[in-house]
């Protein structure tokens, strides 16, 4: 308990400033919005007439960004790539700080376990990605609706935060599981940079050409694809049940890894 | 420069992991072209048939963009975003790492006049980039060689490869700036990150409508590569900024480190 | 368990074939000793000898590659988190986190205990001169020194582990924290002391066990150390010359040196016989010492490679034969 106190205190000033990073990317974003939603039908004409890999290209994908909700899905690419970024910094970063800072001869001399110390700090990052999660949803929903002009966007909303919830999660415990594993500080928190930006490109990728489609199942970023989404079949079983599994295994190896291993003093 | 050497070898492996990095994503991205190509004919004609209002919301020009050259300025953005954290990461690494790595008491007693410890990790901090970027440009040309459909201008290519350097050089300034003035900085990683996607999401929100006075802000921003592709050549408003930049922030920096307690 | 005048006495460390291998290179290979209940003991070697490593195995910090380490009956990695209740542990390098002041730090070491101790960090703060409101990052080396001290304290542990405590501290506070020390001891704590200031483990230490290269070479205790060892004698004659340069030769006399008017060696043997040889001269001064553990501790070192090179040479003497 006093590890999770101790780590919160540590985060709060991070977690504050990505908030506000974020409640401003919500704002600017939106407020992109009405100069675009001004030229109105001529607009609508011109989208629907496009072929899917221009519009994929210019990052609206199947949205109709001349209604808020289309465009919302469109910026929410933007979104969860610093939700995402947060949560794999964050959790690369909270079970590798002890040895970074060389704080691991003090804390791990204490009578506490190795579980009960990665289970404190597990709560710790799950706790400031859920409340970057509600900062985004809050946000997202007072701003949106303001330019929303009648049309239903919660439940869109909700969704795709549902979606980026789970991709948060993902992407947390890529990074937990890497500094688990290894012995170099360093190393684990270039490692999930990697593979976030990594799995972000073949995503891009994907759906520019869709003959590589069947790398879909490596990216994250598109089992909560916010077009499937909102426009297409939306939560789909087999994205659930890759999400719970490698939660499942990643969650279990952060433990076992990191109670095996020497610590590096 | 013994301490040049030093840092050259000291960031090789990242270099090295860096410019493959870069190289996979081009060679990713590049493969696509040809499938991307066939998709494109009907939408040309249509952009040819639109008022200039509509193309001008776009931010790009239905002649240039699908083409070789401009599906590359496309992709470039990904390639662009990379390294300009490769740079940023350097910037502020470069000299924080004397502190948080305990060795800043080793150096700094050294008979070695901080302005040359700044010298040689600029300097060497500017060969990494190089060396990557070199690494990367070989390889697009390689990639844009073996998918084009048609002729394109090397030269333009050249000058959008170029761009790569250019901003890569704004990020390095601003994290060497940074580094500098902070007493110690334990993680290098969040906090380029954090600058970068800051203003890689800002240019993603901007570029549907561009504003004259973002660009400015936006490291991202400063080499319009359709412009590049229409023009052959650079908007030099942006490049006089950039240069003008690079100087007083470098000039700072010395400034800053020469005067500056160093924390042990 | 062992046994002295019918009192059982249990061990607080129990190492038995303790062996670390980093990789390839050797960390410690079969260490084997005890520490008894009670006991102040010191645990010294050269740099790189294995030290460190031993104790961080000790507190399951890093895992042994063979062997087995117990702490008050129970396997250290596996029951690591219970021993360590009632532990006390000061590495030699200390570092905290950078924001804290000392007090937070204290309270959070606190708070892993179940026990209240802020009566006694302030007592422990006030005998050590540590300001508790001080930033962590503003201390001089020292100063931390003084926190990891008190901070190893404030739980009042059965078991204190040591590693260099006293490097930084000024000889005032070296002298109040040997007080503490002994305190603690008094109270019933055991004490594992790994220094390379022999001076100290002499002066707290009832028992030493010396490694070298990863390995035990001498358990023993401090008296019987230095029993078994040479007194020093040093004599300063009235004139130069005024005895012959052999006189002082005889069996269990070794390291003769002869300088102007002063005569030194090292004498092992009946303190009788050598006296008797005082008798039948006239002599301006004399001094006779104890070795200390330092030269004690460096004939450990001579005496391994002397019989190593002893070895040498017969090998070398077998060889010509043939």
């Amino acid at each position: 308990m006093n590890i999770f106190l101790r780590e919160l205190k540590a985060h709060r000033k991070s977690l504050i400033i990505w908030s506000v990073g974020m409640i401003l990317l919500i704002i600017t974003g939106m407020a992109k919005y009405t100069s675009l939603y001004s030229t109105g039908s001529a607009m609508q004409d011109v989208l629907n007439q496009m072929p899917k890999s221009v519009k994929v290209v210019l990052g609206m994908a199947d949205f109709d960004v001349t209604k808020v909700s289309g465009f919302y899905g469109m910026l929410f690419l933007y979104i969860i790539l610093m939700t995402t970024v947060h949560a794999a910094m964050i959790g690369a970063g909270i079970i590798s700080k002890e040895e970074r800072d060389k704080t691991s001869e003090f804390l791990f001399a204490k009578p506490v376990s190795r579980d009960r110390v990665i289970s404190a700090k597990l709560l710790a990052a799950f706790f400031n990605i859920v409340v970057l999660n509600i900062v985004t949803t809050l946000t997202s929903i007072a701003i949106v609706n303001k330019y929303s002009n009648g049309e239903q966007v919660n439940g869109m909303i909700l969704t795709l935060m549902l979606g980026m919830f789970f991709m948060q999660l993902i992407f947390m415990f890529i990074g937990t599981g890497l500094a688990a594993a290894s012995r170099n500080p360093k190393t684990a928190a270039s490692a999930a940079t990697g593979i976030l930006l990594g799995t972000f490109v073949i995503a891009k990728a994907v759906d520019l050409n869709s003959g590589i489609d069947f790398l879909k199942y490596i990216t994250p970023f598109k089992y909560f694809d916010p077009v499937r989404l909102i426009l297409g079949p939306g939560f789909e079983p087999v994205y659930i049940i890759l999400t719970v599994v490698i939660v499942a295994v990643l969650f279990v190896a952060t433990y076992r890894l990191f109670k095996k291993r020497d610590l590096k003093i | 420069m013994n301490m040049f050497f030093h840092e050259l070898k000291a960031g090789r492996k990242s270099m090295i992991i860096w410019a493959c990095s870069l190289s996979a994503i081009v060679i990713l991205m590049m493969s696509i072209f040809p499938a991307f190509m066939t998709d494109v004919e009907a939408a040309k004609k249509l952009f040819l048939g639109l008022p200039d209002a509509v193309k001008k919301m776009f931010g790009f020009y239905a002649d240039t963009f699908f083409t070789l050259l401009g599906f590359y300025a496309y992709i470039f953005l990904f390639v662009v975003l990379c390294g300009s954290i490769q740079a940023m990461n350097l910037g502020t690494g470069i000299v924080s790492k004397e502190v948080s790595g305990k060795t800043a008491d080793f150096l700094l007693s050294k008979p070695v006049s901080r302005k040359r410890i700044l010298t040689a990790k600029l300097l060497a901090a500017l060969a990494i980039m190089i060396i990557t970027d070199a690494v990367f440009f070989i390889v697009a040309v390689i990639m844009a060689n073996i998918v084009k459909t048609e002729p394109f201008s090397m030269a333009k290519f050249i000058m959008i490869s170029l761009t790569l350097l250019f901003v890569q050089l704004m990020f390095f300034t601003l994290g060497f700036l940074i580094s500098v003035i902070a007493p110690k900085i334990r993680s290098v990683l969040p906090i380029s990150l954090g600058v970068v996607f800051t203003f890689f999401l800002l240019n993603m929100v901007d570029s549907i409508i561009g504003e004259k006075a973002a660009r400015y802000i936006i490291p991202f921003l400063y080499y319009d590569n359709s412009y590049i592709i229409r023009n052959g050549s650079y908007e030099v408003s942006f490049m006089i900024v950039e240069a003008v930049f690079i100087i007083v922030a470098i000039a700072a920096s010395y400034r800053f480190y020469i005067r500056k307690d160093i924390k042990v | 368990m062992n046994l002295k005048g019918g009192a059982v006495e249990m061990n607080v460390i129990e190492i038995s074939n303790l062996t670390k291998y980093y990789g390839k290179s050797r960390g410690i290979i079969d260490v084997n000793f005890n520490v008894e209940e009670g006991e102040i003991f010191g645990f010294i070697g050269p740099n790189g000898a294995g030290k460190s490593t031993t104790i961080r195995i000790l507190l399951s910090l890093i895992y042994p590659t063979s062997g087995s380490a117990s702490i008050f009956g129970r396997d250290c990695v596996e029951f690591g988190p219970e021993i360590k209740k009632e532990i006390g542990y000061l590495p030699s390098e200390v570092f905290y986190y950078d924001t804290m002041r000392v007090i937070d730090l204290l309270n959070y070491s606190a708070s892993f205990y179940n026990k209240d101790c802020s009566a006694r960090i302030k007592e422990l703060a006030g005998i050590m001169d540590l300001d508790l409101h001080a930033r962590i990052d503003d201390l001089s080396y020292g100063n931390k020194k003084k926190v990891g001290i008190v901070q190893g304290l404030i739980h009042q542990p059965k078991l204190i582990i040591l590693d260099e405590p006293t490097g930084g501290l000024d000889p005032l506070m070296q002298q109040k924290f040997f007080d503490l020390l002994q305190a603690e001891n008094q109270r019933g704590a055991a004490i594992l002391l790994s220094s390379h200031i022999l001076s100290e483990v002499q002066r707290l230490c009832s028992r030493v066990a010396i490694i070298k290269e990863g390995r035990i070479i001498k358990i023993d205790t401090i008296s019987s150390m230095r029993e078994d060892n040479n007194k020093k004698f040093r004599i300063e004659m009235k004139s130069e010359n005024a005895i012959s340069n052999d006189f002082f030769k005889m069996e269990g006399v070794k390291d003769l040196k002869v300088d102007g008017r002063m005569i030194s060696f090292l004498y092992l043997g009946n303190i009788n016989l050598i006296m008797k040889k005082f008798a039948s001269i006239d002599i301006a001064n004399v001094w006779i010492e104890e070795m200390d553990l330092e030269e004690i501790f460096l004939h450990y070192y001579e005496k391994e490679d002397r019989s190593l090179e002893k070895e040498d040479q017969t090998a070398q003497k077998e060889e010509q034969k043939l």
